[in-house]
Parts: structure tokens; C-alpha cells; sequence
């Protein structure tokens, strides 16, 4: 696996997290879990942007491990 | 009339009375919390089985006596509600029996109380020794509440300094292999998500005897076949291990990158990470 493919297997992986975090505030009725939930969703997601940049970064690196 | 036939009216009569006026006073009789109340409840008890089996008299004249010794309480009551010195004089005072680890041997006798039976009460409070006693009173109904020292009071997260999830009470959802809409509604669920569960699991609701939904919206069921096993609900668990398991890969990435730019990224985003992992491990991880 190339660098490229590890980097996206991971962002994959948090998205998958940071879909659960979000389901989770949506799902939780206790105001103060559903703070928490929703500020580490938004978190996530922050990171998330910020590691989708590396990755296309990444794919002008090397053009031929494009996509998935 | 026959004898018989009397009794037998006498007898529903007075039942379906002493039922109506016990949910009058309610739950408090029950309770009995002062001597006055437990007196009630036996007065009352011995009117209606008289109505029953005392023939010479009509039935009124019981039902009467019943109504007074009934409503006398929720008079009281009411007025206790109103007025605290009232409530003083209906339902007495707590006494102190131990205060600041040591006995009040005037309020013992004043409660006619031995110090054995001082012991005895301590002793159901799981305090053997009374040295680690720091506050004891007895209620108005006679029991004895302890207040330990705080070096041998039970640890609790706080205690600790952890922090713990906030907790909600669960919602029982089905019961007997039935929905119960009303909880499922108070959850903010639906009949449709409900299924959808079930159908997760692999379950038929017929065979469901209990299924409740926790504060994070998870399914647990009980099912009437005990050798079918339910998956455990495996989010939370599952979400928070891979929460870990990216965090660790951005760590990998970020000593593993050559380009400078590339590094700090990872090494801030993992950082980031790790914070979000910190705020969120007691909500996921119980």
C-alpha cells in the first residue's frame, strides 16, 4: 500500500468516526452529551478538511495513484 | 334477608370503601411515617372488617367512623402542608443522636433509647464502628440516618477527578414482545427506527420480553429464547477505537513524512485528535 492509499484509508476511517459523532448528538436527549458530541463531530471535521488538503496534495505528488 | 346474603353485601361494600379511601390518603399512608399514620391504618382496617361481621348495627354507622378516622389524616395533612409549626406538632422531629463523632446521651433517653439498640442501628447502616460516625439522627418515623466522616464515606467519581457521562434514564420500549409507543415517543424514536433495530439484531419482536434504549439511543434486548445470542450494541466501543486507531495513524504519517510542511500538518492534526479523544472517551467509553 502506498503512502497515498494509507493517508486515505485513514481519512476514510474518520469520516466514517465523524458520522457516528454526529449521529450520536443527533440521537443522545441529555443536553450536556449532545454538546460534547456535536463539538467533536465539528472537530473531526475540522481535521478531516485539513488531512483532505494533504491528500490532494499527495495525488500532484504522484498523478498515478489517483482515486481509490 | 339471610345472614349469609348480608355479610356478603356488608363485606363488598365495606372493601370497595376501604379501597376508595386508601387512594384518597394515597401513598403516604402507605409509607406510614409517623405513628399517627400507622395508627390510622390499623383503625381503619379494624372499622371495615367490623362493617363486615358486626350485624347488629346498621352499615352506615361504620362507614361513618371510617370516613372520620380517613379524612382526619388528609385534614392534617393539608394543614402540615401549609404551616411548619403545624407540621412540627403532627409529625415531629428528627432527633440528633450522635453530632460532630459524638453521642447525645440526653437525646438517647429522650428517645428512650439504649445504647445498644444505638449500636443496632448503626450497625444497619454498615457503621461498626461508631468512631467513624460523624452525624446520626432519628427520622420522625424512627429510623436512624447516618452521615459518616468523610474518610470512610464510599468513593465516587468526583473523588477521583474523573469526569463521567452525563447519565439519562433508560426508556423501555418493548415489553412482553409489545411496542410501547408512549416510551418510545418520550425517546424521540419511532416504530419505523424500532424495526429497523430489531432487524439489526436479527430479532422477531414476538420474541423480545424486554428491550430498553439507553442515554446514547443503543438497543438492549432480552428475548424470551435464551439460547439466542444478541449482538451487544457495538458503536460507541467501535467508534472510539477508531477515533484511536486514526489518531495513531497521523502520528505514523507525521514521523514518517519527509516534506517539513507535510510534517507539522499531521503533527497538529493528531494533537487535535488527540483533544477530541480526550472530550469524548467518557461518553464513549461505558
Amino acid at each position: 500500500m502506498t503512502i497515498s492509499q494509507q493517508v486515505k484509508t485513514t481519512v476514510a476511517s474518520l469520516k466514517g468516526a465523524q458520522a457516528n459523532l454526529e449521529s450520536f448528538a443527533l440521537a443522545t436527549q441529555n443536553k450536556q452529551a449532545k454538546q460534547l458530541y456535536t463539538q467533536a463531530a465539528q472537530d473531526t471535521q475540522t481535521i478531516l478538511q485539513s488531512l483532505e488538503q494533504r491528500v490532494t496534495q499527495l495525488e500532484k505528488e504522484e498523478p498515478q495513484y489517483k482515486g481509490f | 334477608m339471610p345472614d349469609w346474603l348480608n355479610i356478603l353485601i356488608r363485606s363488598l361494600v365495606s372493601i370497595v370503601f376501604v379501597f376508595i379511601l386508601t387512594k384518597l390518603i394515597g401513598k403516604r399512608q402507605l409509607s406510614q411515617m409517623t405513628f399517627f399514620e400507622y395508627t390510622v391504618g390499623i383503625a381503619l382496617g379494624d372499622l371495615a372488617a367490623m362493617i363486615a361481621d358486626d350485624l347488629s348495627g346498621p352499615m352506615y354507622k361504620g362507614i361513618l367512623a371510617m370516613s372520620v378516622y380517613a379524612g382526619f389524616p388528609i385534614l392534617l395533612g393539608w394543614l402540615a402542608l401549609k404551616n411548619k409549626s403545624v407540621r412540627n406538632f403532627v409529625e415531629g422531629k428528627a432527633t440528633i443522636l450522635i453530632k460532630d463523632g459524638k453521642v447525645m446521651e440526653d437525646n438517647l433517653k429522650k428517645e428512650r433509647m439504649s445504647s445498644d439498640e444505638l449500636l443496632e442501628h448503626l450497625r444497619l447502616k454498615n457503621a461498626f464502628r461508631v468512631a467513624d460516625v460523624e452525624f446520626a439522627l432519628m427520622e420522625p418515623n424512627g429510623k436512624v440516618s447516618v452521615l459518616m466522616k468523610s474518610q470512610n464515606q464510599p468513593i465516587t467519581p468526583k473523588h477521583l477527578g474523573v469526569t463521567v457521562a452525563p447519565e439519562t434514564e433508560p426508556q423501555t420500549v418493548i415489553m412482553d414482545g409489545k411496542i410501547l409507543d408512549e416510551s418510545l415517543a418520550t425517546r424521540g424514536f419511532n416504530r419505523g427506527w424500532l424495526n429497523t433495530e430489531l432487524n439489526k439484531a436479527g430479532v422477531l419482536l414476538e420474541n423480545v420480553f424486554i428491550g430498553q434504549v439507553d442515554t446514547n439511543g443503543q438497543l438492549f434486548l432480552d428475548l424470551y429464547d435464551d439460547l439466542i445470542q444478541v449482538p451487544q450494541p457495538q458503536t460507541l466501543k467501535l467508534t472510539y477505537l477508531t477515533l484511536q486507531k486514526c489518531q495513531a495513524d497521523l502520528e505514523i504519517f507525521a514521523l514518517s513524512v519527509q516534506d517539513a510542511a507535510a510534517k507539522k500538518r499531521y503533527e497538529q492534526e493528531a494533537a487535535r485528535l488527540k483533544q477530541v479523544l480526550n472530550d469524548v472517551t467518557p461518553l464513549l467509553t461505558r
